[in-house]
């Protein structure tokens, strides 16, 4: 019975118990680590932007606009997307009650990247958020789709929904390959939607995900305690006092918002909402309450550093940030995989 | 404290519940009681607010169950479900914890009252000590516990129970019975155990062919002639047991 808390006293010590218990039960996130992460972030930032096929001369980099126009959007685009797909990797394992699950892994990535293949098919590229809105329409398709196939009563089964999600992605590629045999004049840039690169990252891509992955992940911030609760089962948070329905739509709504801008602006780059709220859980515990913002910071720094790599390490020539966090992250599933298989 | 008022319940044809109407008493224990598969599962989870019937109203505090908000329901109504299942690694103190929920504002933390309530609440259902344990360390009883404790913690006046003793030994089933006794909350629970029920059950509500066939006192429900009707068993009653006739 005495399990893991044999340095606390007996309850006639019930003070020193209150205090050991409020500091091994943090549920907030404590504010020395964000501010810690924060600055981690920002000095990998600036190690970014000093970084890459040019070198810069001391003082001359605030003239440069290979530093204004290419680095500093591409910097801040990886920042953004990374915290956007690491926020929505740990809204959806706790929707789906799932940790092998995120936005890339049942397909709903790749649902993006079909929206936005067929806007510029159809010419849609000039409207500010015409590849975003197509993008947007097959995201929620496409997680709707999953969401009704794969849950059987009020429980999402593991193997039908990884099921679902692998052939929903590769029915996806098959359409978006048959699109590119079509339109041979513009496979180019399908082909890099379906890679995922913040090479041709601008201000306008800023500008447009900013506000999104701001709205987006305050809602989920903003639904913390009740993303907890959900892990809990539908039925049990409904009883706890959590409007299930309406928080996971809203949820849904928010989460496949930002995976279909993030796409949008920069392609599929996947397993990053897998590997980090992993990560950060490892080390924080459950509670969504921290996962949620340290996964923000922890996610935007791990996209960052891999795209830093991704353009530095083979430079003049870059690899797609795409397979640089497949081949981190698909290895990995694999292991949760075969680590959960009693449960599957 | 809660009124059934001619709930039915089919899906489709099959008829699950058929006009069932009851008051049941304020701070007394009702033990809903009847055969698998007749329907006391949905009648516990139509007065949760987790089902709507297809006929009929369930009144909490004399308002419809469906005219509360989750939130409003959960400071009512705390339910105790038959499968205790958690994924992710909360420890038993977190889990607790969430019991807290409808007591508490959006990005607010927990208070020191919402601490001391939990401390209580797991040293009554005696899983204090497990209160750093992850669900993967708990037998399956303990969970139980857990999920009991945190029921309690929601400070509810009216407690719903589906079967929270069956994966429990005959010391915790005692512990729990008589937990529920010294609550004095409005419970009702479903519960297998005539005996069990006979000692700490204070009425009862007998379903049968999806009806209900008896409500009142449970030591006037429980005859040899309703349980021979409900389950098909012959039985009589020995010093305040309910002893079966085998073969």
């Amino acid at each position: 019975m005495n399990r893991g808390d044999g340095c606390h006293g007996m309850d006639g010590r019930s003070g020193d118990v209150h205090r050991s218990v409020h500091a091994a039960h943090k549920t907030h996130a404590n504010p020395w680590v964000l501010a810690g992460l924060t600055l981690l972030l920002l000095a990998a930032m600036a190690g970014s932007c000093l970084l890459g096929a040019v070198d810069f001369e001391r003082g001359e980099i605030f003239h440069s606009p290979i530093f204004w126009r290419l680095r500093l959007p591409r910097v801040l685009m990886s920042v953004l997307v990374g915290a956007v797909l690491s926020v929505c990797g740990a809204a959806y394992q706790s929707i789906f009650r799932n940790p092998l699950t995120d936005p890339y892994v049942l397909g709903v990535s790749s649902g993006a990247s079909l929206g936005a293949a067929v806007a510029i098919l159809l010419g849609m590229e000039a409207v500010l958020w015409g590849v975003g809105g197509m993008a947007l329409a097959a995201a929620l398709l496409t997680v709707l789709f999953i969401y009704r196939i794969a849950s059987i009563g009020n429980r999402m089964h593991t193997t039908t929904l990884l099921l679902t999600g692998v052939c929903l992605t590769l029915l996806i590629s098959a359409l978006i390959s048959f699109l590119m045999v079509l339109n041979q004049e513009k496979m180019d840039s399908i082909i890099f939607w379906t890679m995922g690169s913040f090479g041709s990252s601008s201000w306008t891509d800023v500008a447009v995900l900013a506000p999104v992955a701001v709205a987006g992940i305050g809602v989920v911030l903003w639904y913390g305690r009740d993303l907890n609760l959900l892990l809990a089962g539908s039925e049990a948070a409904r009883s706890m006092g959590v409007e299930v329905e309406k928080v996971k739509r809203v949820l849904l709504v928010a989460t496949t918002l930002m995976v279909a801008f993030a796409v949008s602006s920069c392609g599929v780059i996947g397993f990053v909402g897998l590997i980090v709220p992993h990560a950060v859980r490892l080390v924080a515990g459950p509670d969504n309450r921290r996962v949620v913002p340290y996964s923000m910071l922890v996610g935007a720094l791990f996209v960052l550093v891999c795209d830093t790599l991704a353009r530095y390490v083979l430079r003049p020539s870059e690899l797609p940030v795409g397979s640089l966090t497949s081949m981190v992250g698909a290895p990995l599933f694999i292991y949760l995989l075969y680590k959960n298989k009693k449960e599957i | 404290m809660i009124q059934l008022r001619h709930i039915g319940m089919s899906y489709g044809e099959r008829v699950i519940l058929h006009d069932v109407s009851a008051t049941v008493a304020e701070g007394r224990i009702t033990a809903v009681m009847g055969p698998n598969g007749c329907g006391k599962t949905t009648l516990l989870r139509c007065i949760g607010g987790l089902l709507h019937p297809t006929e009929g109203q369930v009144l909490v505090a004399g308002r419809r169950v469906e005219d509360y908000s989750a939130r409003e329901l959960a400071q009512q109504v705390a339910f105790v479900r038959q499968q205790a299942q958690t994924d992710f690694e909360f420890s038993a103190f977190e889990t607790v914890l969430m019991g807290r929920n409808p007591y508490q504002r959006r990005l607010q933390n927990e208070s020191q009252e919402d601490w001391d309530i939990v401390e209580r609440c797991m040293k009554q259902t005696g899983t204090w000590e497990l209160r750093f344990a992850k669900p993967a360390q708990m037998s399956g009883g303990e969970l139980q516990r857990v999920m009991i404790a945190r029921a309690l913690a929601q400070e509810t006046p009216v407690l719903l129970m589906d079967e929270p003793v069956s994966n429990l030994d005959i010391a915790h089933q005692l512990d729990i019975m008589r937990l529920l006794r010294a609550a004095g909350k409005t419970t009702v629970i479903v519960i297998h155990d005539l005996n069990l029920a006979l000692r700490y059950c204070d009425e009862v509500l007998l379903l049968h062919d999806s009806g209900l066939l008896f409500h009142g006192p449970i030591a006037e429900g429980l005859t040899s002639d309703r349980i021979r009707t409900v389950y098909g068993v012959g039985s009589h009653l020995t010093d305040g047991q309910i002893v079966f006739d085998y073969c």
